[in-house]
């Protein structure tokens, strides 16, 4: 799933940066974007659809500490600290699900009968969704961190395997035998080019659970959590709050687009060597 | 290493999924605690397909001739099959309505956005945001704008699906090598012929692998929905069941949704395979990707 919209004939790594540079018309996009907004607001009750600027204004005075919030017995009230929270979630499944995916990923692609083994399980977890999970995690390991962080990290391992799977498939055979040839032992074929030329899918896969992350992890803390943003939205909702919810929201999804950035910014850095063209007999 | 037969993996498959079965048994056996008096935390097959199911009786709200158990019959399982059968049938609603109406939507927003190049480029940040912001935790956000009922998570679904289907949309329209279209508008073809001729049938090796993942996710958000607010669907049945730490029943209704989700996928891929033979091998890999 590509994320640029320039055409694929551009080759892989000068579509990154012209994605990475600013359009001024996407400019012009955000401020659209924010005038049809508005002007829902003015026709709608600020019950139901709160203007922009009250929202970021709601946003800001509650960033740091938020009195409103400590009425709902929340231990950790101001939005800041909810978000730090989720998000170090996010960063733990994160790392946990790498680290299984990955080496589960590359060592499926190369060994037939242990993917025959793992593959079927990997689809059944991957066309249910995830969140069919959370309620039984919940009872098992109860409202705290550990069972928002085992659903996203499951939901992490599935997206990455077949990220890692699948850019193990893609190297041309040519490379690893090129190498065997040469003399490499099997563990230097793997350090010297199986481990190198997966990377860049590796991490764009990273970069893909990454994204689907931040709902996973927020709808597991309105279903049962302690604190956290998904426990701001809850507590907001019930009190049928839309600014607050929507400022709640803003946070989530202005966090998400910034790590998003970053992951595409760090991929680019990290993968500038990678040929943009596809090598005979891919 | 000698690649496996497909038929020879697909066995193994089966052995795995029916290992998976097995060992699910085995710990019923070895782990017998309860989460509460006669609710064992893992239930064995034979607690599910008997008691677990005749407990679903319970969630049968009465007619049809057969009567609920509030109104002073025992479990049935006739009350638990139509349980089964009309909260299916009610989640099933949601995912579909909310596929159709947010593909349908998602796709001639997409196409008119991509009339113009100054159209994808406007459109290409905002919708960017509108892809990070977690759908799944704007449940209570939909609900406070249409309520809690069948329109309400249908509109959720409809949501989430277009704001997939739109960006692929915008993304495959991009993808159509230039070729095709500088060819037929050398031969003297129109904007709306090229989007007949040309765009239309271009673009379609690419929904595929956008509607599989709006699959997923109508499913996702139609969960969602059901979790947080919903009176009815079998997601609805998990959570009510949760709170009284039911776990056999969660369980039963997790696996009917489990099977309803792999048949909807799997109907799909070989429907659309099928239809998409004529792609060229690069795009169908573009596609896998």
């Amino acid at each position: 799933m590509s994320l640029t919209t320039m055409p694929v004939r551009d080759g892989g790594a000068r579509r990154v940066t012209r994605a990475l540079r600013f359009d001024p018309m996407a400019w012009l996009g955000i401020l659209l974007l924010l005038l049809v907004w508005e002007l829902a607001a003015c026709l709608l009750p600020p019950a139901i659809l709160p203007a922009p600027l009250g929202v970021v204004r709601r946003l800001c005075s509650e960033f740091l500490s938020a009195p409103d919030l400590s009425y709902f017995g929340l231990a950790n009230a101001s939005l800041l600290g909810s978000m730090t929270y989720t998000a170090e979630n996010v960063l733990l499944a994160m790392i946990v699900g790498a680290a299984f995916a990955i080496p589960l990923g590359l060592v499926t692609a190369r060994q037939e009968l242990i993917r025959a083994v793992i593959d079927p399980v990997m689809m059944t977890v991957g066309t249910v969704p995830i969140l069919i999970l959370a309620p039984f995690l919940l009872i098992w390991f109860g409202v705290g961190r550990a069972s928002a962080v085992l659903l996203v990290t499951f939901y992490v391992i599935v997206v990455v395997y077949v990220a890692a799977q699948r850019a193990a498939e893609n190297i041309a055979p040519v490379f690893e035998d090129y190498a065997a040839t040469l003399g490499a032992s099997p563990r230097a074929v793997l350090r010297d080019i199986l481990i190198p030329a997966t990377i860049p899918e590796i991490l764009g896969g990273l970069r893909i659970a990454l994204a689907g992350a931040w709902g996973l992890e927020a709808v597991s803390e309105l279903l049962g959590a302690q604190q956290g943003i998904g426990k701001i939205i809850e507590v907001l909702a019930g009190a049928t709050d839309a600014q607050g919810i929507m400022a709640a929201l803003l946070l989530l999804g202005l966090v998400a687009t910034v790590c998003d950035g970053c992951a595409a910014w760090a991929i680019h850095r990290l993968t500038r060597w990678k040929s943009s063209t596809p090598v005979a007999g891919a | 290493m000698k690649p496996l037969s497909p038929s020879r993996r697909r066995a193994i498959g089966l052995i795995v999924l029916l290992c998976l079965a097995a060992i699910w048994q085995l710990l019923s056996m070895i782990y017998p605690a309860e989460a509460q008096p006669g609710e064992p935390m893992i239930a064995g097959w034979q607690v599910i397909f008997t008691k677990t199911l005749l407990s679903l009786s319970d969630y049968w709200q009465g007619g049809l001739g057969v009567r609920s158990v509030a109104e002073g019959a025992s479990r049935g399982y006739a009350a638990a099959c139509l349980t089964l059968i009309v909260n299916s049938a009610i989640t099933l609603a949601r995912v579909l309505g909310g596929l159709a109406i947010g593909t349908l939507l998602g796709m001639i927003g997409g196409l008119a956005v991509s009339w113009s190049s100054w159209g994808r480029r406007i459109v290409n940040l905002p919708m960017q945001f509108l892809r990070t912001l977690p759908l799944l935790a704007m449940v209570p956000l939909f609900q406070l704008w249409f309520g809690t009922n069948l329109f309400g998570q249908i509109a959720f679904t409809a949501y989430g699906v277009s704001v997939i289907v739109f960006a692929g949309t915008v993304n495959a329209v991009a993808n159509i090598p230039a070729i095709f279209i500088d060819n037929a508008r050398s031969l003297g073809a129109s904007q709306s012929q090229i989007y007949r001729s040309v765009i239309l049938p271009g673009i379609l090796p690419g929904m595929r692998s956008t509607i599989l993942l709006a699959l997923g996710t109508a499913w996702s958000a139609v969960l969602g929905a059901e979790y947080l607010g919903a009176q009815s669907g079998l997601g609805y049945i998990i959570v009510y069941a949760q709170q009284f730490a039911y776990l056999d029943r969660m369980f039963l209704v997790a696996l009917v949704i489990l099977v309803f989700a792999a048949v909807f996928y799997t109907l799909f891929d070989r429907a659309t395979r099928k239809l998409l033979a004529w792609a060229p091998q690069t795009s169908r890999r573009e596609i896998a990707r």
